[in-house]
């Protein structure tokens, strides 16, 4: 990658990331079983993904549990602090060990027979241990999952020997969003739902600024769009072997309503704060690297599942687990710094309204279009310049299925449409 | 009940103490389906001109101990908060307009102060 550019007229797709191409997109990946199930074996069941946080499990003992690509797998941090991952199946015959969704204890006891586990996954108690001819307990402790911490986001690999470790496949997009205070910023407002499409429908919706005027015309009536404009381009795209990335620019001519205008003189947001809002104090120095004031926030897409955004005083993240072809289950969070008085609880009250009410906006579309394509009839996606994150995290799902190398797919050529 | 659950500066929003100063935010959320445009509009006209005298008293509470009467006004505001879109952006509609169906969303968070 050369030197960023910073320029709202920029034709990513065309002029910067050629390589891309500009055909249509087929659909097939989000409506094919075939397709589903391959990207679960080649994807889900090996590459790094984001699992939960290190505040969620503070102490020794804290612990949860994620169901990932249909394996069940217990988080727990140890007596030395770090934090392991464990198939959530017990060495004897294979009965579930946690049953809750989170929890804390100093072992895990098995309902089953009664077998213990202590907090690194050794087995250390057996009931009637002698009637067990050549048992070697050391052999028997708990299935470890690879585990890995960046920055407090705790990331999972069940692949048994993964290909590389998180920092190598992280790469540079780890290291340019390195640096923010993730840790600080700890409360947190969150909803989850299971949605009736694609995984990737819900991803990409969230994955571009062209729905902004469309989509959310009535909750953000100018905040982000403006005169100076009009569509929300992107001033700033970053494409990584995996990763993705952009910056999303508000509109510094916006003046916020009444209520809106009052929480911005307890809280820094990027939807209120508008006229006065200090940019650069927090971000990681090569984020907005220009300080530019329009900044409103950073976007970006952690392949394959996570989109994690960086903004003044808060960050938040959407995650979407897929669970068939057509199920998906959405998390959305915000996190904000703990707020110091009353008033300032209102402020972050109102912040995290405004979330909810454009994540009903986001999600009022997927099951709708998840529908609507699932018959075939339409088989590509029309995708302009600014939907380049789209295009590209399409690219890489499809360097990891090779389900189009591989030559499957319905009458297609290489996807392209004929 | 005649003991004033308000801040005594504050007694004139005393009357919409039992409708509308909600801790969970389930409650406020349902309280606002609930309620008809004009209540909704009634309720934003009456804290509005009060809010900037509500939130210098509340920012000298930290969040840990916070007085009764003080968190009562509080979750006052908090109900402002669940219906201030919905006067400012949405025309007082009580569902955000083409939006998913919002009983699906679970919470995952807890209320503050419940």
């Amino acid at each position: 990658m050369g030197m960023p550019i910073f320029d709202i007229n920029t034709r990513w797709t065309r002029d910067v990331y050629p390589e891309l191409g500009t055909d249509p997109v087929p659909v097939e990946p989000c409506i094919s079983p075939e397709y589903f199930a391959l990207e679960q074996e080649r994807i889900f069941r090996k590459v790094w993904l984001y699992v939960g946080r290190v505040e969620q499990i503070p102490n020794w003992g804290d612990y949860f549990v994620r169901e990932i690509a249909g394996q069940a797998v217990l988080f727990v941090r140890g007596r030395g602090d770090a934090i392991r991952g464990f198939h959530n199946i017990c060495a004897h015959r294979g009965n579930k060990i946690v049953w809750d969704h989170d929890g804390s204890c100093r072992w895990f006891t098995c309902k089953f027979h009664g077998w213990t586990f202590d907090t690194e996954g050794s087995l250390k108690g057996v009931p009637d241990e002698e009637m067990f001819d050549n048992l070697n307990k050391s052999a028997h402790g708990l299935i470890p999952v690879a585990t890995e911490v960046w920055e407090g986001f705790i990331f999972a690999n069940l692949d048994p020997h993964p290909k590389e470790t998180l920092a190598e496949f992280l790469g540079e997009y780890g290291q340019r969003m390195s640096g923010f205070p993730y840790g600080d910023m700890t409360t947190c407002f969150s909803y989850r739902t299971e949605l009736h499409c694609n995984w990737k429908i819900a991803l990409d919706a969230f994955s571009e600024a062209y729905h902004v005027d469309f989509v959310h015309k009535r909750s953000f009536p100018g905040q982000f769009s403006g005169k100076r404009n009009p569509l929300s381009h992107l001033p700033e795209v970053r494409l990584y072997p995996y990763h993705r990335s952009c910056i999303v620019y508000r509109n510094p001519d916006f003046q916020p309503p009444p209520v809106a205008a009052l929480t911005a003189k307890y809280r820094t947001s990027p939807l209120t704060q508008l006229a006065t809002m200090q940019t650069g104090t927090e971000l990681p120095p090569d984020v907005n690297p220009t300080r530019s004031p329009n900044f409103a926030f950073e976007l970006t897409g952690v392949f394959p599942n996570l989109l994690l955004h960086i903004t003044l005083g808060s960050w938040f993240t959407h995650q979407f687990w897929p669970i068939a072809v057509d199920k998906t289950i959405w998390e959305g969070r915000l996190y904000s710094y703990p707020p110091k008085n009353a008033a300032e609880l209102f402020a972050l009250q109102w912040n995290n309204v405004m979330a909810r009410n454009a994540w009903l906006e986001d999600t009022g579309t997927m099951e709708a279009t998840h529908a609507a394509l699932a018959p075939g009839v339409k088989t590509h996606f029309v995708l302009q310049d600014q939907e380049v994150l789209i295009r590209h995290s399409y690219k890489v799902l499809e360097d990891f299925v090779g389900f189009y190398a591989e030559g499957r797919g319905a009458g297609t050529n290489g996807g392209r449409q004929k | 009940m005649n003991a004033s659950r308000l801040p005594e500066q504050f007694a004139d929003l005393e009357p919409l103490v039992s409708e509308w100063a909600l801790a969970k935010q389930e409650d406020r959320e349902k309280k606002r389906v609930a309620s008809t445009a004009e209540e909704i509009r009634a309720f934003y006209d009456t804290m509005l001109p009060r809010m900037e005298a509500i939130l210098a008293y509340l920012s000298q509470f930290p969040v840990e101990g916070i007085p009764e009467q003080a968190k009562a006004l509080l979750f006052l505001t908090f109900s402002l908060t669940e219906i201030s879109a919905f006067v400012e952006f949405y025309d007082c509609e009580r569902i955000v307009p083409n939006s998913f169906a919002e009983h699906r969303f679970v919470a995952m968070h807890k209320d503050p102060l419940v």
